[in-house]
């Protein structure tokens, strides 16, 4: 018996299992829920006809119909609005905290630390927070920005079509900022201290030093970051729902808040698997450069 | 051999427990599965209790669901076949489920019934659950809106409190002379919000000016929604009722920010609570002098499921339920959907302004399509407040949206 467990464990059939359990789960987890909305964004379909498979097969014209639609062209442009700039601002200030946080004053890793507090609070939490600090007549952060003179009158920063996706923006690069900060710091950290040793004794300046040393050697961990980021900004759900719902006038919604209000406030669950599948495709390729990233970590 | 014995045993034992009827008892005994929107302590939750407690056979097993799921998890549980017996459904829904059969018709039940009589009930909340000689549901009660108003502010702005705005270029007017940028008060409050409030909001303008959900674009209708952009622009009313909820838009009412608001009798608890003045509540204003009032029709109805195994039962409970008009304003702070005798309504003239404006109050739709058509609804308004749009441009194609649901 010992020995059949044994002949298991060292054998090749240990190897299989190991591999069946995680290609099960992900297929499960995964794999069949995502098949599922792509089967679902070519069928005809509605919240009555959920329970069957057997649906009428309708090709790409849910593709078309969602496309056709007048605020398609404005969710995908404020999506790649929402995305570049969050994950931009994120990356650029958590790199510049990152590195802050590497000199060594007194109480720097505990401060760093706190930093996290932010990237623990839950979206929804943050969003009403953003909420109340940015409303319009009464919100603290108008009252702050008058009481210095910077504004005359009120910004609206949650009804004003010019401004609510960029309030969306702030409140998601605060959410995002910690966690950028906490994975860059592991990647500084990995950079041994005598290739800027050996740097400055060539004559290298701080800022020749972050060009030439920090940043080809954090390569692969930019890439990686950079990914994820791009990743949660896409799934960022809880946030547009508590801060601003979309609105006003569809002026700050994006494309992961879309296909839930198709879905669940039209009951057209065909176009919201449409952008769904859409948002996968995109996703996937994020995927890939990230797998490829993390690659070129291990090698370095 | 043994194992044989205990078998047989078991299978006496079980035939003798049948014939002492003790199963039989469990076989009268039913159970009444109710969905509601209800919190534990509101409504459905008590007053199920007190029916248990007239009907010692029946069991009412109530859950409570968000009101915006219910539509969700219903057309679910109906792909399933695990309904509830009961279930609340939002007026304008109706017509969802009754279209695709899921729904009993109770008009026969009805018909036999001694305690529901169909000619008292007002034409609005009536409107809701009818459809042709079909009944899909009983309106539990009933809110509308009006325009509450601080008459206080009319008196230190030179109005008259016992004259309160009753056309909208009466509305304009006194809402322009009670605003107030350097002390932050606005002269209106409302809900422009992208979601059913501002549909809910919004539909009784248009009807006012001529219209409906399946006739937006005349040129009255049009009036109606630059009604509103004028409101907006000339800062009468916050940019943020673009955003904010009924109960958010009234809160600022309440704290003195804003001197009239649109809303409903929900809000009186909180109002008598919070508002640290004179406040009164006046109908809607009409387009022009003497043109038509009307008013939303909100809260919901009572519905059976088609596939309910107890319709009887389920009946006798909506009967109950509607036995306890009376005392809904009182107790929920509903509005009697039927001609009754309220003894001691709480605020007795707001109830009284509140039930004139139910008499014209509409139902929104019906349209099995109700959510695109809302949805519509509330693009244009938003379209046209944040000037994406000209009112007649968004209306157009609302129109169009509207048209091309209904005809699918």
């Amino acid at each position: 018996m010992t020995r059949m467990i044994a002949r298991f464990r060292d054998g090749s059939s240990f190897d299989l299992t190991l591999v069946a359990l995680a290609l099960a789960y992900l297929f499960v987890f995964a794999a069949l829920p995502m098949l599922y909305t792509v089967v679902m964004s070519v069928q005809k379909i509605d919240m009555f006809t959920l329970g069957t498979l057997a649906r009428p097969f309708v090709g790409l014209r849910n593709y078309a119909h969602v496309l056709a639609m007048p605020v398609a062209w404005r969710v995908a442009t404020n999506t790649a609005i929402f995305v570049v700039l969050s994950v931009v601002l994120q990356l650029v200030i958590g790199l510049v905290l990152a590195i802050y946080f590497r000199q060594d004053f007194p109480g720097a890793s505990t401060l760093r630390g706190l930093f996290l507090a932010g990237w623990v609070m839950p979206a929804l939490v943050v969003g009403a927070i953003w909420r109340w600090l940015l409303a319009g007549d009464f919100g603290v952060v108008n009252f702050l920005l008058g009481s210095l003179g910077l504004i005359k009158g009120h910004i609206f920063w949650i009804s004003d079509p010019h401004v609510a996706l960029y309030s969306l923006i702030i409140a998601n690069v605060w959410l995002g900022i910690p966690f950028n900060m906490l994975l860059l710091s592991v990647g500084l950290a990995a950079i041994p201290a005598d290739v800027y040793e050996a740097a400055s004794l060539d004559g290298a300046s701080a800022i020749q030093r972050f060009l030439f040393v920090t940043l080809p050697m954090m390569r692969a961990t930019l890439g990686a970051v950079l990914s994820l980021s791009i990743i949660f900004t896409m799934q960022q759900y809880d946030l547009v729902a508590a801060l601003t719902q979309g609105g006003p006038s569809n002026a700050s919604n994006v494309a992961q808040y879309w296909s839930w209000q198709l879905s669940f406030e039209t009951y057209d669950i065909a176009g919201g698997s449409v952008v769904a599948v859409v948002m996968i495709l995109v996703v996937i390729l994020v995927a890939i450069l990230y797998v490829r990233s993390t690659r070129l970590e291990q090698q370095a | 051999m043994s194992r044989l014995k205990c078998l047989s045993a078991g299978l006496v034992c079980a035939v003798a427990l049948g014939l002492t009827g003790a199963p039989r008892a469990d076989a009268a005994h039913i159970t009444l599965n109710v969905w509601t929107i209800d919190l534990e302590s509101q409504y459905m939750f008590p007053l199920a209790k007190q029916f248990e407690a007239l009907h010692p056979d029946i069991t009412v097993h109530v859950k409570h669901v968000q009101f915006q799921d219910i539509n969700n998890d219903l057309a679910r549980a109906s792909i399933t076949g695990d309904v509830p017996d009961i279930s609340y459904i939002d007026n304008p829904y109706i017509d969802l489920f009754g279209s695709r059969g899921l729904l009993l018709d109770l008009a026969p039940m009805i018909a036999q019934s001694k305690m529901i009589d169909l000619s008292k009930f007002y034409p609005g909340p009536l409107a809701a659950v009818k459809y042709g000689d079909k009944i899909y549901g009983i309106p539990r009660g009933a809110n509308t809106l009006a325009l509450y108003y601080n008459a206080d502010k009319f008196k230190a702005a030179g109005l008259d409190p016992n004259k309160p705005p009753r056309t909208w270029a009466e509305l304009y007017a006194d809402a322009k002379t009670l605003t107030d940028p350097a002390k932050h008060v606005y002269g209106l409050a409302f809900s422009a919000v992208a979601s059913e409030e501002g549909t809910f909001q919004f539909l009784p303008w248009i009807q006012m000016a001529g219209g409906d959900y399946n006739r937006l674009n005349t040129p009255n209708d049009v009036e109606a929604l630059q009604f509103w952009q004028k409101l907006i622009d000339e800062k009468l009313a916050s940019p943020d009722t673009l955003v904010r909820s009924q109960y958010d838009s009234t809160a600022t009412f309440n704290a003195g920010d804003a001197a009239m608001a649109i809303s409903g009798p929900w809000e009186l608890p909180r109002m008598a609570k919070d508002a640290k003045f004179d406040y009164r509540v006046a109908l809607l204003p009409t387009m022009t002098a003497g043109s038509a009032h009307v008013s939303a029709l909100g809260e919901g109805d009572n519905v059976i499921l088609a596939k309910s195994q107890h319709p009887k039962e389920a009946f006798e409970l909506l009967e109950f339920l509607n036995s306890k008009m009376p005392s809904v304003w009182n107790d929920w702070g509903f509005l009697p959907v039927e001609q009754v005798t309220v003894d001691h309504p709480n605020w007795p003239a707001d109830y009284a302004l509140f039930l004139q404006a139910l008499q014209t109050a509409r139902v929104r739709g019906p349209s099995p399509h109700w959510a695109d058509i809302s949805q519509a609804i509330q693009t244009a308004v938003q379209a046209a407040l944040t000037h994406q749009a000209t009112a007649a441009q968004a209306l157009a194609t609302a129109q169009q949206s509207v048209d091309a649901t209904v005809n699918q």
